[in-house]
């Protein structure tokens, strides 16, 4: 069991990223003149909001467009680290004290059925399997825009947004075009995704998930019964308030809200890299041997 | 290659194209600053991804005409042993069976949609396979400074007249061109040429310049078919997971 933790925290620490979340989380300066604290930071932000008016697109759309970065957030677990995780302390890669991204319910804890605990919270999805994003595919919703750099685009003709990501060249395209949904059949990993304004706030309404991802390192998840609602809200020119429904009734006792901040990623000639990773990635095969295995809903799978 | 008589026969297939468009249909519709809107669905119905020259039918692969413009690759005398050694181990030896990033232009002719974005700034291709992207900026930036070793790319692109014209550079030497075993070294450099031909059909080429291998450029042409079923959308083929998946253990 130890030979297998080290081995994951290897990987997780050449996927990087993660680090800097965390680093950027613990730092006490104001988000978008808000508390650093997600709770608070939530409570804030919608006043914020009320009053600020965003720059416009040519066609008078909230202009969201740029390159952005998760603030608020790590990649460690939504719940918060309070210190007793099993990776605290760690030589490697150690995880950081953090507060909870989760706002709703109160006590900000996954609203997990019974059966789900030891799967999700540093369980069974933890010990016994590859992390889905360590195994190269896309890190799923919300996970993506919590790591590295991320772009929105709103191309002409208003039909879509486009979000990229840099991690693992993953990307989304949001349908604001109100054509039907895809049938319950076809699944995918980042969800069949319908955008909508309301006033100023750009919701997303997410469904046909594989249920193949997590939300964070600590094995926190979903199925394929998800319904991801999420919403974006500029409060000044370079915050956005970024705020997560999560409704699955195969897993959860009720739906449950997630909240952190993107802020602008300012620096000159900025561009998204390449991050390819299955191409160059060494420690699968390794991982593999020491009997862990790939994550493909295998826990929850029949439920 | 003949240069003058390309020209002149794209002249003419662009005026045909034109008084189609006039007669038929409505012009293809703008992007909002008056450049060409490439925007859509798209996927190639061709051979390609076989085997981008003439090849007969074996089995599971249908028998194509290539899309090399006259057909032969002026490949130097190593590369031409090396692509013949390619072929006979493609089994194994293609990147694709891997699920590696396929490179361009071969993400171009995958057997899958794509769809094209436009804004001020960029061109954006977003693929079904491999979760694929292009950023191909079209804001006058240069080229970063090299060297870079990227499976996609760098891609940088300008509009002349109706065609969008991008320099690709910084690649790879593990993509391939097709199944066949065509290849390039990390010195490929592509222009590619994107030009509406009437609302639904993009005429593309692609010239090949690789000193490595190559004796001098080449060209592919093909066309992007508008893909019109009426809910159509990109889904995803991730080639990596799918493998990984039929591998698990359970």
């Amino acid at each position: 069991m130890l030979l297998r933790n080290s081995g994951l925290v290897i990987a997780l620490a050449v996927v990087a990223g993660a680090t800097l979340a965390a680093q950027e989380a613990a730092t006490p300066a104001p988000v978008g003149g808000c508390p650093p604290e997600p709770a608070a930071f939530h409570k804030c932000a919608l006043e914020k909001a009320k009053a600020f008016t965003p720059p416009r697109t040519p066609t008078g759309k909230p202009d969201l467009q740029g390159y952005w970065r998760g603030r608020l957030s790590q990649a460690f677990s939504v719940e918060g680290v309070f210190g007793n995780e099993p990776l605290v302390g760690s030589l490697v890669m150690p995880w950081e004290k953090a507060p909870p991204m989760i706002v709703d319910p109160p006590d900000r804890k996954i609203p997990y059925q019974p059966w789900a605990v030891p799967i999700g919270r540093i369980g069974v999805n933890h010990n016994q399997y590859l992390d889905p994003r360590t195994a190269c595919g896309s890190a799923g919703v919300p996970r993506l825009a919590l790591q590295d750099a991320d772009q929105i685009l709103q191309p002409d003709g208003d039909g879509y947004i486009v979000w990229l990501f840099e991690d693992h060249h993953s990307q989304r395209v949001i349908a604001m075009d109100a054509r039907p949904p895809l049938g319950a059949d076809i699944k995918v990993t980042n969800g069949d995704s319908r955008g909508r304004w309301e006033g100023n706030t750009l919701v997303i309404d997410s469904r046909n998930f594989n249920g193949y991802n997590w939300f964070d390192d600590s094995g926190n998840f979903y199925t394929d019964a998800a319904h991801i609602v999420e919403r974006l809200t500029m409060i000044d020119r370079d915050t956005i308030h970024y705020e997560v429904r999560v409704e699955d009734p195969k897993v959860y006792t009720r739906p449950w809200t997630l909240v952190w901040a993107l802020v602008r990623e300012k620096e000159a000639g900025f561009e998204l890299l390449e991050e390819a990773c299955r191409e160059g990635e060494r420690d699968r095969e390794r991982l593999l041997q020491t009997g862990i295995k790939y994550y493909f809903g295998d826990p929850w799978r029949g439920r | 290659m003949r240069p003058g008589f390309t020209s002149v026969l794209m002249a003419v297939l662009l005026l045909l194209g034109a008084t189609r468009v006039a007669a038929q249909a409505p012009a293809p519709p703008r992007a909002s600053d008056t450049r060409p809107n490439l925007q859509g669905i798209w996927q190639v119905l061709n051979t390609a991804a076989w085997d981008i020259q003439d090849h007969s039918a074996r089995l599971g692969v249908p028998a194509g005409q290539g899309v090399v413009v006259g057909n032969e690759i002026p490949y130097l005398p190593a590369a031409l042993a090396k692509k013949r050694q390619n072929f006979e181990t493609r089994a194994t030896a293609d990147p694709e069976t891997k699920g590696f990033l396929p490179g361009v232009p071969r993400i171009m002719y995958m057997p899958f949609p794509f769809q094209i974005f436009q804004t001020r700034d960029e061109v954006v291709m977003v693929f079904e396979y491999d979760r694929g992207v292009r950023n191909i900026y079209t804001n006058g930036t240069p080229h970063p400074r090299g060297p870079l070793n990227w499976w996609m790319g760098d891609s940088r692109g300008r509009w002349e007249g109706n065609t969008l014209v991008v320099d690709v550079v910084y690649f790879t030497d593990e993509t391939w061109l097709d199944r066949a075993g065509n290849f390039h070294s990390e010195a490929l450099h592509l222009v590619e040429r994107y030009t509406p031909a009437g609302p639904d059909h993009i005429n593309y080429e692609v010239t090949v310049e690789d000193p490595n291998v190559f004796a001098r450029p080449w060209t592919m042409r093909m066309v992007f078919y508008r893909r019109k079923e009426p809910n159509v959308r990109v889904l995803e083929y991730d080639p990596g997971r799918l493998m990984d998946e039929a591998n698990a253990s359970r």
